[in-house]
């Protein structure tokens, strides 16, 4: 694994020079095998020539996982680092290992407030080169961390004197040859190196660390790519994957914790926010973040941050809220092999039962409301639910949504529509002010493949009363609203109702047979102008967005199915822990 | 628990880039004034406080010497090797020196190690030669070679140097991944033309049996090419990005559309690629409404034959293959692989039915058709078959 460290080590500078105070693991590697380097023979000639031509391979220092071929004294020099350099991020690779840390310059509790009372205290995490930067930026952000915590128990009580002290006498009194002893000693006597220790096994076995610095300052810190591993094996999730879901996040979507909740009071510590508490309380993967707000009272926003801070520290993951009308499938990269222990934990929570059997269901696209039949009882339905709870948690399904794509004439649609949907925006709420004459600024807005006399006329003269409705902003409007008095004038309405529409499009539109129907084309114009069929919107966010039913909404699909083409896919806010895309 | 991870990396860092080398200096260890950049182009890029605060990365302990050393500082990146020549010659008994490159702190600097060890190298032996660093005449002698070197790898990538009587050639040599190892059921296609270069007897006896739609073995079996070697040549093509794989074609495959399928509608030079692509002939390409059904139309569940019933491809001036293999490359659509699973008791059909390889693989191995497997399957109640 490249995102765990190979060492940590704690490195001190101060008046009385710098020293290598404790680094873990310390345990000396045997070296059953021949060493790599070739013994050179004494007799040969050294040839310039050859040094050209053959270079040797790239030394490396790492072996087994560990650090290797440095001795202490070099690393305790390299991490000494000159005041120039204190207190900002370190970073240096050597070979194949790169060094992280943030050296902490601090003063000394029992000294003066001058040069001689200044200690540097350094804690270097040794990483494969290879290490992503986001991963250096995590490493750098712990060292720094504790760093800050080990200041502030300094100025509070001695304890990196004390500590330091400790671990130098311990260093002094042992044989020089014998390192191993007297860290293990170390390791026996100070707080501090344990705290070392535990943290370096905490990133190696489960990426979050938790530790009490002197007993008294909570530290803890997760590593996300590392965390992440243990519900998406073999998969390195990043920062920015994590941030790239949170700022797609919709109040449609919703948290499904990864956790039992009862499991997540624990992991709430004692000064945790009590928002979290209260929104852990109102849980439910069946409500959406808007309701789960709604009933915790808590701010949409702020739900947003919860949900952003679980994710993050691998608690929960977002989906779409479960309902019958939401179609499942095997996700790409499920681990289902007969020998893969997901097999046994499925049939541990529900017994008599075949994880591979249950989900070769959804090897074609399935909804709850089609495995469900009416004849269904209501607690085989419930166990249905749960097991679908379980797999999404165990990232085995993937929901698809619809999505719709606009493409009116066999040439698609001419790209200056876009444009054109923007003027319409512009145009109803200027005119509304009724500050700028109407004729005045169309024209600028004009787009070049339009008729000039036929678009401005509309433009000037429709605006006003039927394209109100055409603003992102208006959710609450409603279908009954516009007002046609007539059935001459309806069919004139219809026509004008198009007329930002490139010939081609209106012409092709009007050949579908709903388009007769005001209210269907109405719809149908105002979901087009806002563009909602460009393949960016799935059909339950046009629900969410337009405060349409379903029914609605599939029946104006169907009805405009010549010019409106569906597919299926998943939601790629979401989709990042299912698979890279 | 800690609050201040709701705003942290919301403004990370976009991924690193390639940049150009911004100075490269020559250190040595004087005798009497310790580590001093003896030569440096452009002039004053590193300050002299600068260079005091990181010298001990560049003159390092005799431990690190021949290690490339790099140090990340808040603005700026130097790369080095250390080098010392030991010879009785020398004020201390040895001479060290550091050739080290210095680019923005945000970018990769990876593949400039092998040429700075390279450099290293050149100038080593120059010295052992003609005393060519120590002799005092270093900086007007070594500036020029310098100026061209950054000059021209910052252009070129490459660089010759002739001068005296060595001679050596510079190359950055971009680091890729490596690729992943290639089956026998997958198909390579071309992404652009084989460049002409002088490749080697395997490739040359390949190339022409790759037209997208052979699969590896096949093409083994066609070019009279060991299988190992076709997959050894077809991995080295991938690493340099001349073919990718696709999933072998069948009629009986079945594709899904992937969230990149709208891109084909507001990126008109993709819409153009494609409909150049998937066309029947060049003469009369398909209009894309067409296209963009038949993509919409792939769903799990329906096969590429049930499509061509449906579409009738060949109506509409669309070449199929083409047509999958285009939504491949460009993933807008992706292959649906049937997994089966045995769960009956038969521990020798488990091996290969236990879920982990899909039917390409089986058919593959096995040498049968998809169509006799999967009748087969389809009589056994014990074996599930996974879509995904």
């Amino acid at each position: 694994m490249e995102v765990n460290p190979l060492s940590v080590i704690l490195v001190k500078s101060d008046s009385k020079g710098d020293r290598l105070l404790f680094r873990y693991p310390y345990h000396e590697q045997e070296n059953n095998e021949p060493s790599n380097t070739k013994r050179r023979n004494p007799y040969a000639l050294s040839i310039t020539e050859d040094l050209l031509q053959s270079p040797p391979p790239p030394a490396s220092n790492i072996s087994k996982g560990s650090l290797t071929g440095i001795s202490d004294e070099v690393l305790s020099s390299l991490f000494a680092v000159k005041p120039e350099l204190c207190n900002q991020k370190f970073e240096l690779k050597v070979n194949d290992v790169r060094f992280v840390g943030h050296p902490t310059l601090l003063q000394l509790r029992s000294k003066s407030q001058d040069d001689s009372g200044l200690l540097l205290i350094h804690i270097v995490f040794a990483l494969q080169a290879l290490a992503s930067h986001s991963v250096v930026k995590c490493y750098y952000d712990l060292s720094k961390r504790m760093g800050i915590a080990l200041r502030h128990e300094e100025h509070r009580c001695g304890y990196i004197s004390d500590q330091i002290l400790t671990m130098v006498t311990i260093h002094d009194d042992s044989y020089t040859s014998n390192f191993e002893a007297a860290f293990k000693k170390i390791l026996e006597k100070c707080t501090l190196a344990k705290n070392i220790k535990n943290v370096y096994d905490d990133l190696c076995s489960t990426g979050l660390v938790s530790i009490r610095i002197n007993k008294w300052i909570p530290l803890s810190f997760c590593l996300p790519q590392k965390v992440h591993q243990w519900h998406l094996r073999g998969k390195i999730v990043e920062p920015e994957d994590i941030d790239r879901c949170l700022k797609a996040l919709r109040p449609y979507h919703s948290l499904l914790l990864l956790y039992p909740v009862q499991q997540l009071y624990d992991f709430t510590s004692l000064d945790g926010s009590p928002s979290l508490l209260r929104m852990f309380s109102q849980y439910s993967p069946l409500k959406s973040l808007q309701t789960l707000a709604i009933d915790s009272d808590i701010t949409l926003s702020h739900v947003f941050e919860l949900t952003a801070h679980l994710v993050y520290w691998a608690k929960a993951t977002v989906i779409y809220p479960i309902c019958s009308t939401n179609k499942y499938v095997i996700s790409p990269d499920a681990p289902l092999q007969l020998n893969s222990p997901l097999i046994d934990k499925f049939s541990e929570v529900f017994p008599n039962m075949n994880l591979l059997r249950i989900i070769s269901d959804f090897s074609l696209p399935t909804s709850l409301g089609q495995k469900c039949n009416p004849l269904c009882q209501p607690s085989q339905q419930s166990q249905l639910v749960q097991m679908i709870i379980w797999m999404l948690q165990h990232h085995l399904l993937l929901q698809l949504h619809t999505y719709i794509q606009y493409i009116p004439t066999d040439n698609g649609f001419t790209q200056h529509n876009l444009n054109e949907i923007k003027v319409v925006h512009v145009t109803p709420m200027m005119q509304s002010n009724g500050l700028i004459n109407s004729s005045s600024f169309s024209i600028p807005f004009k787009s070049a493949s339009r008729t000039e006399s036929e678009s401005e006329a509309s433009v000037v003269s429709e605006t006003l009363e039927a394209r109100p409705d055409s603003e992102l902003t208006n959710h609450s409007m409603n279908l009954t609203n516009v007002s046609f008095s007539s059935a001459d004038e309806e069919k004139q309405e219809c026509q004008e109702l198009l007329l930002d529409f490139p010939d081609e499009e209106r012409n092709a539109i009007f050949k579908i047979p709903a388009s007769s129907n005001s209210e269907d084309l109405n719809l149908f114009a105002r979901l087009c102008r806002n563009g909602y069929f460009q393949g960016n919107h799935h059909i339950e966010e046009i629900m969410y967005l337009e405060n349409l039913r379903r029914s609605q909404l599939l029946q104006l699909l169907d009805k405009f199915r010549d010019v409106l083409i569906t597919y299926e896919t998943e939601d790629p806010a979401i989709a990042m822990f299912f698979y890279s895309t | 628990m800690e609050s201040d991870h709701f705003h942290r990396n919301l403004h990370s860092e976009g991924s690193r880039q390639e940049s150009p080398i911004r100075c490269i200096f020559l250190c040595e260890f004087h005798p009497t004034a310790g580590p001093i950049i003896t030569c440096q182009v452009p002039e004053n890029y590193i300050s002299k406080e600068l260079f005091d605060s990181v010298s001990v990365y560049i003159i390092t302990k005799a431990e690190l010497e021949r290690s490339t050393i790099t140090v990340t500082l808040s603005d700026c990146k130097i790369l080095g090797f250390p080098v010392r020549i030991e010879d009785k010659k020398y004020a201390r008994n040895a001479f060290h020196f550091n050739l080290c490159f210095v680019c923005d702190s945000t970018s990769r600097t990876v593949h400039y190690e092998p040429v700075v060890t390279k450099l290293s190298d050149y100038l080593m032996a120059m010295e052992i030669e003609n005393s060519f660093l120590s002799s005092g005449s270093a900086p007007t002698k070594l500036t020029p070679i310098l100026k061209q070197v950054l000059e021209d790898l910052n252009t070129k990538g490459e660089c010759a140097l002739t001068e005296g009587p060595i001679a050596t050639h510079l190359k950055v040599v971009k680091v890729r991944s490596d690729p992943m190892a290639v089956a026998d059921h997958q198909v390579p296609v071309f992404l652009k033309a084989l460049p002409t270069q002088q490749w080697d007897l395997t490739t040359q006896q390949v190339a022409p049996y790759i037209d997208g739609f052979n699969h590896v073995a096949r093409i083994a079996a066609l070019a009279d090419v060991e299988n190992n070697l076709v997959k050894a040549c077809v991995q080295n093509l991938v690493y340099y990005g001349v073919v990718a794989l696709v999933p072998l074609f069948q009629y009986g495959n079945v594709y899904c559309t992937t969230s990149k399928l709208k891109f084909l509608m507001q990126d008109t030079d993709l819409q153009n690629r494609c409909l150049q692509y998937v066309a029947k002939t060049h003469r009369q390409l398909p209009n894309i409404r067409d296209v963009f059904r038949m993509y919409a139309a792939m769903t799990r569940g329906t096969t590429v034959r049930d499509l061509c019933t449906r579409f009738n491809p060949a109506a509409l001036r669309v070449n199929e293959r083409k047509l999958v293999q285009f939504g491949i490359l460009e993933e807008l659509i992706r292959r649906v692989n049937k997994y089966p699973v045995l769960l009956g008791e038969n521990t020798e059909l488990q091996k290969s039915f236990s879920g982990a390889a899909s039917l390409d693989e089986i058919c593959c191995s096995a040498g049968i058709s998809a169509q006799q497997l999967e009748d087969h399957l389809e009589r056994d109640h014990n074996v599930v078959l996974l879509w995904k």
